[in-house]
């Protein structure tokens, strides 16, 4: 009998079919709280992380930005100011719970126009080549079952000398640091979400993934391997999270 | 290089303040909004800080890094910036900053900040209701009046005591007399000294001939 292809869920090995609907389960979830999960996990830190991505994202009046995993729509309702009505930013999330929550969240903050919401697989992006000036994914990565299929979708639909910005969670500089993450990722934040979301197995998928995920100096050598020209990063918080930069030669 | 993360925080409570102080001059902010989608970028000498000021609607936001079309370049410390934003009448050179692109948008952003009036009652007001907001609004102002005319009239005060109650220094008149009389001295050595040399070539050639 053929093995049948795994991949990891968390610190579970699961067939890679189950993966995308393991997830979504856990974005069903978590969906309705998630912002304030946010806060409550990172401390509000979290919004500087995005503030420096969209610096770091060159966006301009406009031009067209795709914001993967968008999910309630943080990064999107910023670039929309940026990119003003001749721009648009399309919000684009595998999960209809995420992508529902954000696409109402914008339109209660009276963002729309040129705000467009989709639900995609970063895999296999719904778009034609060249078609975006810069793409951004924030704390998604992690969850796509094949993370090189992604990034390469990602570079097709990137105009050349188009952006990618991967932001994510990553591997703390300092061992000291690394211990206090651990100990903070393992027991409080489970409890956390066991006490405002009542679902502590959902965060505590979240803490593993995070674990699961490739370091730095990994994630930027497979953007290289998927076609990126000048991929760098920069830690941030320690390294608890990175951001990773490449361009579409 | 420094953590993101901390320069992030810094811009983010810079541009909080600012738009939550726009908030209540309603009418600054609709001037503002004229200057939508112009920047500026600050090269500050001290503190050491590079920054970019982005007009986005009626508010402003600040940006570490700005890639997109840049009006004016200003250098010079955030004092001086402060200053020359705050005064219609300041001139940047007067101030030691340096202007290069258009000075066309700091002329207009002297001229819009200079009507600046905020209502620093209206946020407390929707605390605590208009009438105590009114009365601390009115003690608030007093002490800023008071603390403002001290501060301003403090460096001529120090100069005093000091000079005059401890004498640490000599007072400025008999300082300036001093400096002048320096001055002439000076002028006289060097005459002095010009003559000597005149004298000494005369006395060579004579000994020559």
């Amino acid at each position: 009998m053929k093995d049948r292809k795994t991949t990891h869920f968390g610190y579970q090995e699961v067939p890679v079919e189950e993966k995308a609907g393991r997830v979504a389960d856990v974005f069903h979830s978590v969906a309705a709280r998630y912002d304030v999960m946010n806060d409550l996990m990172s401390g509000g830190v979290h919004r500087l992380w995005k503030r420096f991505t969209i610096e770091l994202s060159g966006a301009r009046r406009g031009q067209t930005i795709l914001d993967i995993a968008g999910g309630t729509g943080d990064l999107t309702a910023r670039f929309s100011r940026i990119v003003g009505a001749s721009g648009q930013v399309v919000l684009a999330d595998i999960n209809e719970s995420m992508l529902r929550v954000g696409r109402d969240r914008l339109l209660d903050r009276g963002i729309a126009g040129n705000v467009v919401p989709v639900q995609a697989d970063a895999q296999y992006l719904p778009f034609p080549d060249n078609t975006f000036d810069c793409i951004t994914i924030a704390f998604g990565l992690r969850n796509v079952t094949d993370k090189d299929l992604a990034l390469r979708s990602m570079l097709r639909v990137l105009k050349p000398g188009g952006r990618l910005l991967v932001l994510e969670f990553s591997k703390p500089q300092s061992k000291l640091l690394e211990k206090v993450y651990d100990q903070y990722s393992f027991r409080l934040l489970p409890f956390m979400g066991k006490l405002i979301a009542n679902d502590a197995d959902s965060y505590r998928y979240l803490a593993e993934s995070i674990r699961m995920h490739p370091d730095q100096e990994t994630l930027k050598g497979m953007m290289a391997d998927a076609g990126f020209v000048d991929c760098e990063f920069h830690n941030m918080t320690g390294g608890i999270v990175a951001l990773h930069r490449g361009i579409k030669p | 290089m420094s953590d993101p993360t901390f320069r992030a925080g810094f811009d983010a409570a810079l541009e909080t303040t600012i738009n939550t102080a726009l908030q209540y001059d309603p009418a600054t902010r609709q001037r503002l909004s004229t200057l939508d989608g112009k920047a500026m970028a600050l090269d500050l000498t001290a503190p050491k800080l590079q920054c970019c000021l982005c007009i986005e609607g009626d508010q402003v936001r600040v940006r570490q890094q700005w890639e997109g079309e840049v009006s004016t370049h200003l250098g010079g410390s955030a004092l001086a910036f402060v200053r020359l934003i705050k005064d219609p009448d300041a001139t940047p050179a007067g101030l030691g900053v340096s202007v290069s692109g258009s000075s066309a948008l700091l002329a207009e952003l002297q001229w819009i900040l200079s009507g600046l009036d905020i209502d620093w009652e209206a946020p407390l007001a929707e605390v605590i209701g208009d009438i105590p907001a009114h009365s601390i609004g009115g003690v608030l102002r007093d002490a800023a009046r008071w603390l403002g005319d001290n501060l301003n009239r403090a460096p001529v005060m120090a100069a005093e005591a000091i000079s005059e109650e401890w004498q640490l220094t000599p007072p400025q008149a008999q300082f300036e007399a001093f400096v002048d009389d320096l001055a002439e001295v000076s002028l006289a050595t060097e005459r002095l000294e010009a003559r000597v040399r005149l004298l000494q070539e005369q006395f060579s050639r004579r000994e020559a001939e």
